[in-house]
């Protein structure tokens, strides 16, 4: 698993940088999304969870939740098109999960996707990816997760 | 020189309103319009946070027949009660605003702000952690945030004059839980621009222009008096509608069955020690808590400064929260010990029906 300045990037997922959100493609189709370590880290605790219902269809970039932390609310934008197919209950029982384990157990809501091979070609996987959050962070003066 | 930022005072209005204008002006502020400070009031209003739930934290029915406007903010934080009394300011502003992209960094720089646009009216303001504007252990006023994108709203209040009575009515559990003593021990820990100054209390006009020279000086900008746009109108006449059905204050309404209230009393060698908590039991996280008594404790304030480091904490943190609060300051407290505090706050939380193990040991 990369590392970028102490946060966790794993190099299988895919990811949009710039909302700083991953993206994984399971088995049976459907898309896993989720926040970044580096995301949780600029957030601080996650103490609350609203996701998207299921069944919504939501366009890429949008908010398929919404987040608060430290005060702070924001929304959680989804890197590919599609419809949500479930929600992670032990997330809105305990919000704190994101930041504990925010590739696994943390995750924010899981996707029918409606043209995963076409969308994902815009996201960034593997060096690529660990390249352009080190940009990101460099960019936006980040000391360490 | 940088584009001077656009300075809005949009007067006294309806909850509804003021929330779909901050609807509008992020999203404006995310396509690219000008940063800027926009100040806002309200008429009778309850205002819960975004992740909030209006049947958990109001009393709807007071509200009601008190004419009191209920309203869902777009930022986060806590329920509140406000009205003419207060003044409201907001900043929307890039993230490249700032020089850091952590979010809680900008929330203490902005209530740095804040805090010297206080201190140049003369009350001695301090920001105190995590979000609150203080004075001498007083809250005087809370702040909140938003994002989209990069665009960032951060908001706040200052107490010129308010109800303490009438918001403790308007927040439902301390009316109808919580004892008589915590009901006094809120109110000791509020205070107002005119409980300070009296009759030298600044007009609205006056504390509204030391917060624009606090800003100016705070992040090196100019202002320049503007309106909304046309496109600004075109959300904000879109918004107030749909800010102000049901559809949108009660879509993240929770059952008050998950709210408890927690209590204990307990004799220790440092004194009598009183807790007195409201509990999140659908999140295990306390909401909120008072602590009384007649114990020693110097200085006066650290006891309001640790129920606001308890605010909003995990079940499972409260302890590590305790013991890091104390480690990180001088607090003579002769006989009493963190541990002694702990052990009631734990006792309490047991009263809610919170198995032993969620709350940690």
């Amino acid at each position: 698993m990369a590392s970028v300045r102490g946060c966790n990037i794993p190099e299988d997922l895919s990811y949009n940088v710039d909302n700083n959100v991953w993206a994984r493609r399971e088995a049976d189709g459907t898309v896993t999304v989720g926040l970044t370590a580096y995301a949780c880290s600029l957030a601080g605790e996650i103490v609350a969870y609203t996701p998207k219902k299921a069944g919504k269809d939501i366009a890429k970039d949008k908010s398929c939740a919404t987040v608060e932390s430290g005060k702070w609310v924001g929304p959680v934008k989804t890197p590919v098109t599609g419809a949500v197919v479930a929600v992670n209950e032990a997330v809105a029982g305990k919000p704190g999960l994101i930041n504990k384990d925010p590739y696994g157990e943390g995750w924010v809501v899981k996707m029918k996707p409606s043209d995963w091979d076409g969308e994902s070609k815009s996201l960034k996987t593997g060096s690529a990816a660990v390249a352009a959050f080190e940009a990101k962070m460099d960019g936006e003066g980040f000391k360490g997760c | 020189m940088s584009r001077a930022w656009r300075l809005m005072d949009t007067g006294v209005r309806p909850a509804a309103e003021n929330m779909a204008l901050d609807r509008a002006l992020l999203e404006s502020c995310q396509a690219g319009a000008v940063n800027t400070l926009r100040f806002l009031r309200f008429e009778p209003s309850a205002l819960i946070g975004f992740h909030q739930s209006a049947s958990q934290e109001l009393d709807l029915e007071y509200c009601r027949r008190e004419g009191i406007a209920i309203s869902r903010r777009i930022t986060g934080g806590g329920a509140l009660y406000c009205d003419q009394g207060q003044i409201g300011w907001e900043l929307f502003v890039g993230r490249r605003t700032f020089a850091t992209a952590d979010m809680l960094a900008i929330a203490r720089q902005v209530c740095g702000i804040a805090v010297e646009g206080l201190r140049s009216v003369g009350v001695d303001a301090a920001f105190r952690p995590r979000n609150d504007i203080e004075v001498a252990g007083r809250k005087i006023g809370g702040t909140g945030g938003a994002f989209d994108g990069d665009a960032l709203l951060y908001q706040g209040t200052v107490l010129i004059d308010f109800d303490v009575e009438r918001m403790l009515r308007v927040l439902r559990i301390p009316q109808e839980k919580l004892s008589d003593k915590a009901i006094a021990s809120a109110r000791e820990r509020i205070t107002t621009l005119r409980a300070l100054l009296g009759e030298d209390t600044p007009s609205p006009a006056t504390v509204q222009a030391a917060f624009v020279e606090a800003c100016a000086r705070g992040l090196g900008v100019t202002f320049e008096a503007g309106d909304l746009s046309a496109s600004e109108r075109g959300l904000y006449e879109q918004y107030k509608a749909e800010m102000a059905r049901d559809d949108w204050v009660f879509e993240t309404d929770r059952p008050r069955l998950e709210v408890a209230t927690a209590s204990a009393v307990r004799k220790t060698a440092g004194g009598l020690v009183r807790v007195m908590a409201t509990v999140d039991t659908a999140r295990a996280r306390l909401k909120q808590i008072f602590i009384t008594g007649d114990f020693f404790i110097d200085p006066r304030r650290a006891i309001v400064d640790l129920e606001a480091a308890l605010r909003d904490v995990a079940l499972e943190r409260v302890d590590a929260t305790i013991e890091r609060f104390f480690a990180g300051r001088t607090v003579e407290m002769l006989l009493l010990t963190p541990g002694d505090l702990a052990g009631v706050v734990h006792e309490a939380l047991r009263t809610c029906g919170i198995p032993y193990e969620r709350v940690g040991v």
